[in-house]
């Protein structure tokens, strides 16, 4: 290795140095105060590191990964989401029964494992990462071990990754077994030369891919733990879940099937097109009948990647773009929805069903303009990021011609308004009056700083969307 | 000779269904026989273990201390990782001092994750003092 390759690294170096420095405080001294300022410090030496080699021409080091622009990119995203869950998880665990330091070196170590699936260039890194960003997932799940939906959550994800891994394990033994590489850039062009003549070994083997991927963004069949899992976890993790791992998985897709043709692999194209038809209509119809607020996010979350894959079914530069746009949008978003949910949670039971949230504007009336903010852009309404990507994601389809799957997503998008106003109008309902208000714990000034952070950003990206977008245009041409 | 072609296939692999077909009668003879000509008793030890050991009493379901699968848990992972440290060990030369202060750094987190388990007390086996 060179030292030209030691600077591609930065980012990640200085992540792998916070953890252990984090670590060896949490030996010698236990202090979460202390923690969280390590942790912070490490997050933001490692987004100062992007900051300084992101711009460097793409390299690849060592066969497993490629450190180019959408590397840093995704790293960045990833680096800023988990800042904003470790200070979401500054108020909330402090009250927690137990240590609580090991959560931020977790929530680090599962940091790390999402950047190297983002910089995967090789089956074996995918795995590696895969597996990084999982085991540290359980355990944040099962993090507040006092509460069994907690520990039951963390067990249901255990199991259900477990064997999506397993299916992942067995379809690059398979590829490996057709291809005799593990290397992305020569399984995609095998894929890009066999055509419709594809053997059956490749195709089985990018079906298992394809499970492994589809269980990490919950698109449907493969969602079953989804809701579960986001009303069971910890807020702060379900944040975290639903960002980091799935912007990491997004990464790994478009390295996976980007620069395969769909035209020329219609195999490919309609496994994902039924995919994200699926994940549209049953996120959504799912979504509808849900009490609790947790789940309706969760079910939501799955109509959101089906949408993200109409974008990356489109074909073309333009895809790769609206894609990398869509999952900016979403993850801003939903740090802010579930900042606010775990704002507004208590150290034993987090703020769920909807008699929660009824009459929030009238005992906070900034958190419940904040969470408005941010149902209206996972809705897509103008004026918000969400906005902004929905509408890019249907250009770039409109222009790859998928015109039926642009009608799913445009009718399911309207139905989904029905779930989001629901939540809307509970907060805007007078209060309960048999409702014994949860302690007010005031709003922190972490939880506060984060939810100020993503709605200025929601507001920035929704009414000039502009930089961002040739920020975009620049990494993915 | 072409794998892929359904007779030259049949050809190499005869003996290999023959073997299985021999192993597989050969247990069903066994069981078979044995249990048309073998005679039925069934007395106060019969369900006991023959001559081995001790006689099992109580049920299998108790409840261990957690501790032995934590051990087990430490043991299985600083195991494994002494597996890398072979991988490396038997291409030392190739790698050389490059490789060797990436075993440093690897070694050094494995220290350092041994010393955090030392601090946080999961290496102590009676109760937390």
């Amino acid at each position: 290795m060179q030292t030209a390759d030691f600077t591609a690294l930065t980012p990640l170096l200085l992540l792998a140095a916070a953890i252990a420095a984090v670590m060896l405080q949490i030996a010698l001294k236990r202090s979460h105060i202390l923690t969280i300022v390590l942790t912070l410090a490490g997050l933001i030496a490692a987004m100062l590191g992007v900051l300084a080699v992101g711009d460097m021409p793409a390299r690849q080091v060592t066969p497993l990964v490629t450190m180019d622009r959408l590397a840093f990119f995704f790293i960045g995203l990833i680096l800023t989401a988990t800042a904003a869950t470790a200070l979401l998880g500054c108020r909330y665990w402090e009250h927690a029964v137990g240590q609580c330091e090991e959560y931020y070196l977790l929530l680090l170590v599962a940091a790390l494992g999402a950047c190297v699936l983002a910089a995967a260039h090789h089956f074996a890194a995918f795995f590696i990462g895969l597996e990084i960003l999982s085991i540290s997932l359980f355990t944040l799940m099962a993090f507040a071990r006092r509460r069994m939906a907690s520990v039951e959550a963390g067990l249901k994800y255990l199991v259900l990754a477990g064997i999506s891994s397993a299916f992942l394990l067995f379809g690059i033994a398979l590829i490996y077994a057709d291809v005799g590489s593990l290397a992305f850039p020569i399984w995609t062009a095998r894929l890009q030369a066999a055509g419709e003549t594809v053997s059956p070994l490749l195709l089985i083997g990018m079906g298992m891919t394809v499970i492994g991927v589809g269980f990490k963004l919950a698109l449907v069949p493969f969602h079953m733990w989804t809701a579960d899992i986001y009303q069971g976890a910890p807020a702060p993790t379900t944040a975290f879940v639903a960002t980091v791992s799935k912007s990491a998985m997004v990464a790994l897709l478009l390295r996976l099937f980007a620069p395969v043709d769909f035209t020329a692999e219609p195999a490919l194209f309609w496994t994902l097109a039924i995919l994200a038809f699926a994940s549209m209509i049953v996120g959504n119809i799912l979504a509808l009948r849900q009490d609790s607020v947790k789940r309706i996010l969760a079910y939501s979350s799955i109509a959101h990647m089906g949408y993200l894959l109409v974008a990356f079914l489109s074909g073309g530069p333009a895809a790769i773009a609206a894609t990398v746009f869509y999952i900016t949008a979403y993850t801003i978003t939903v740090l802010g929805a579930f900042g606010v949910v775990t704002v507004l949670s208590r150290t034993d039971a987090d703020a769920d069903s909807m008699s929660d949230f009824q009459g929030l504007f009238f005992s906070h009336p900034w958190l419940a303009g904040v969470f408005m903010a941010m149902l209206l852009s996972l809705a897509g309404i103008p004026l918000t990021a969400g906005f902004i990507g929905k509408f890019y994601a249907i250009t770039a389809g409109a222009q790859g011609g998928i015109w039926w799957l642009i009608i799913t997503l445009v009718l399911t998008s309207a139905a989904s308004l029905f779930y989001y106003l629901r939540i809307v109008v509970a907060m805007f309902s007078p209060p309960l009056e048999n409702k014994t208000q949860p302690p007010a714990a005031g709003i922190s000034y972490s939880g506060g700083l984060v939810l100020t952070v993503m709605t200025v950003l929601l507001i920035w990206v929704g009414s000039a969307p502009g930089p961002l977008i040739d920020l975009i245009g620049r990494i993915t041409q | 000779m072409d794998v892929n072609d359904p007779v030259t296939s049949i050809a190499t692999i005869w003996p290999l269904m023959v073997f299985l077909l021999a192993a597989t009668g050969l247990v069903i003879v066994m069981i078979g026989l044995s249990a048309l000509l073998g005679q039925r008793h069934w007395q106060r030890t019969t369900g006991e273990p023959f001559e081995s050991g001790m006689l099992p009493t109580g049920t299998a379901r108790i409840r261990f201390d957690v501790k032995f699968y934590l051990m087990a848990m430490f043991f299985v992972i600083f195991d494994l990782e002494a597996i890398f440290i072979f991988a490396w060990a038997a291409s030392v030369r190739q790698l050389g001092w490059f490789g060797y202060i990436e075993m440093l750094i690897f070694v050094g987190f494995l220290l350092l994750a041994l010393f955090y388990l030392w601090r946080v007390g999961a290496l102590e086996w009676g109760t937390k003092r």
